[in-house]
């Protein structure tokens, strides 16, 4: 660089400036297609990232290890008061689920239900490496049968989608990013809305576009709803934590807490067939 | 420190900042490594070099990320530039000063990724961009400055720090 003068580098350098701004423009709509040096170079890094992120797993644990045990024993008379009462809830729960498979198949109704569903099961070997979009890349790709537009999710929880797949890895849009929407329903009075990231490292979310008539309450569950195909309905997503009025002032916007610990990530599960 | 060794450096510091370093969060907001490298690098090598590493930096984090081709590359460019600024100004044996100048240099490369994001049909509200990402990030890229910062700038000059000199402010 020190051979040109400062003019002359000064002029290349608005030149690529200028020609990636352009070209990020123009190829906004279409970063979920990777070109094969990205996947490539995705394919390399990932069992590297995934050795790093079992160390630092490792590692944390150790370190947070007296905090846990510190609680752990109140925290352990709780879970015992609560497994019994689960269970009486759980075996009310096996009755109903085996009467809705068969008045499903009387009525040869589509399933909907995360349970009734193929999954397949990856770990979560990395994550985004900023704190604007929430990303997540899984050890699984293409070789397991996970194609674009899968949805995620966790026991807890709905994670995100599949936007981009490599042979043995694939690209998890989390909810949390800005770019996501996905379309909900407040589970207790049904009313529709989308749920948008804000800010993806913070985990924050909301739920827009909901009729004012219909302002849900805090602590109502809010579930997908299964419109558009990408997602199934059902799956749990958060509570609301608040409302507040948009700015058009016909729709009021939630504010949720997401189900999923978004920032303790480890193992997702892939939806690959939405047919029992 | 030779361009094609920074370059290692940022590829390792890529992977860390990918992976383990979601144990470093908090409340889920992370320091950006790659970012401290280019401004560290900007501060001890001027604007040129620095904008000219940060960009290359940027390069490389988004070929291995795979999003919007240009993004970090514009925005560390940016802040290896700012950051050259402090250069010839200010005093490069206080790692306070390193840690302010990370501050504003954070803050500014951010905002131009905001407004980059813009560029490509993102939308965040601007009140969250700040409260949520934008100072988070440069408070925590300061504070990993102030305790990274000596061991930086003698890794750089070569040969061990005296004896000490870590815990001096």
């Amino acid at each position: 660089m020190s051979r040109l003068s400062p003019r002359k580098s000064f002029f290349l350098l608005s030149i690529v400036v200028v020609i990636i701004i352009v070209g990020m423009h123009l190829s906004a709509g279409n970063t979920y297609k990777l070109t094969p040096l990205e996947s490539t170079i995705r394919d390399v890094l990932s069992p590297v990232q995934r050795v790093v992120t079992v160390v630092g797993v490792k590692i944390s644990d150790f370190v947070t290890f007296p905090v846990r045990l510190y609680k752990v024993s109140e925290h352990n008379r709780q879970l015992e008061q609560q497994v019994v009462e689960l269970e009486e809830k759980l075996s009310r729960y096996n009755e109903i689920r085996a009467e809705n498979i068969r008045l499903k198949e009387q009525l040869a109704f589509k399933t909907s239900l995360v349970g009734q569903m193929k999954t397949e099961s990856a770990e979560v070997v990395g994550r985004e490496a900023d704190n604007w979009f929430g990303i997540a890349i899984i050890n699984k790709g293409s070789a397991s049968g996970i194609r674009q537009d899968m949805a995620v999710i966790t026991p807890a929880g709905l994670v995100g989608r599949v936007t981009n797949v490599t042979d043995h890895t694939a690209e998890v849009l989390l909810i949390t990013d800005p770019r996501s929407g996905v379309g909900c329903l407040v589970q207790e009075n049904r009313a529709p809305g989308i749920v948008e990231g804000v800010a993806g490292g913070r985990g924050v979310v909301n739920m827009v576009h909901i009729s004012s008539d219909l302002t849900p309450k805090k602590g109502n569950r809010i579930v997908t709803s299964g419109y558009g195909s990408v997602f199934p309905k059902g799956i749990p997503v958060g509570t609301v934590q608040g409302t507040r009025r948009e700015e058009s002032g016909m729709f009021k916007t939630a504010v949720l807490e997401t189900f999923v610990d978004f920032n303790r990530l480890e193992e997702v599960l892939v939806i690959t067939s939405t047919n029992l | 420190m030779q361009p094609l060794f920074f370059l290692l450096l940022v590829l390792v510091t890529l992977i860390l900042q990918t992976t383990a370093l979601d144990y470093m969060a908090i409340y889920g907001v992370k320091p950006d490594l790659v970012l401290i490298l280019a401004i560290l690098n900007g501060f001890l090598r001027g604007t040129r070099e620095g904008a000219f590493l940060g960009f290359s930096a940027g390069i490389l984090q988004d070929l291995v990320s795979g999003g919007y081709f240009g993004l970090n590359a514009l925005t560390k460019m940016v802040a290896g530039y700012l950051a050259g600024f402090g250069k010839d100004r200010l005093y490069r044996d206080n790692r306070v000063i390193a840690a302010g100048l990370t501050w504003v240099c954070t803050v500014w490369s951010q905002l131009v990724f905001y407004i980059l994001l813009l560029l490509v049909n993102v939308s965040v509200p601007v009140v969250k961009a700040l409260t949520y990402v934008i100072l988070p990030t440069a408070f925590y890229n300061a504070l990993v400055v102030l305790v990274i910062y000596a061991y930086y700038y003698h890794f750089c000059r070569g040969g061990p720090p005296g004896k000490g000199e870590y815990f001096n402010p």
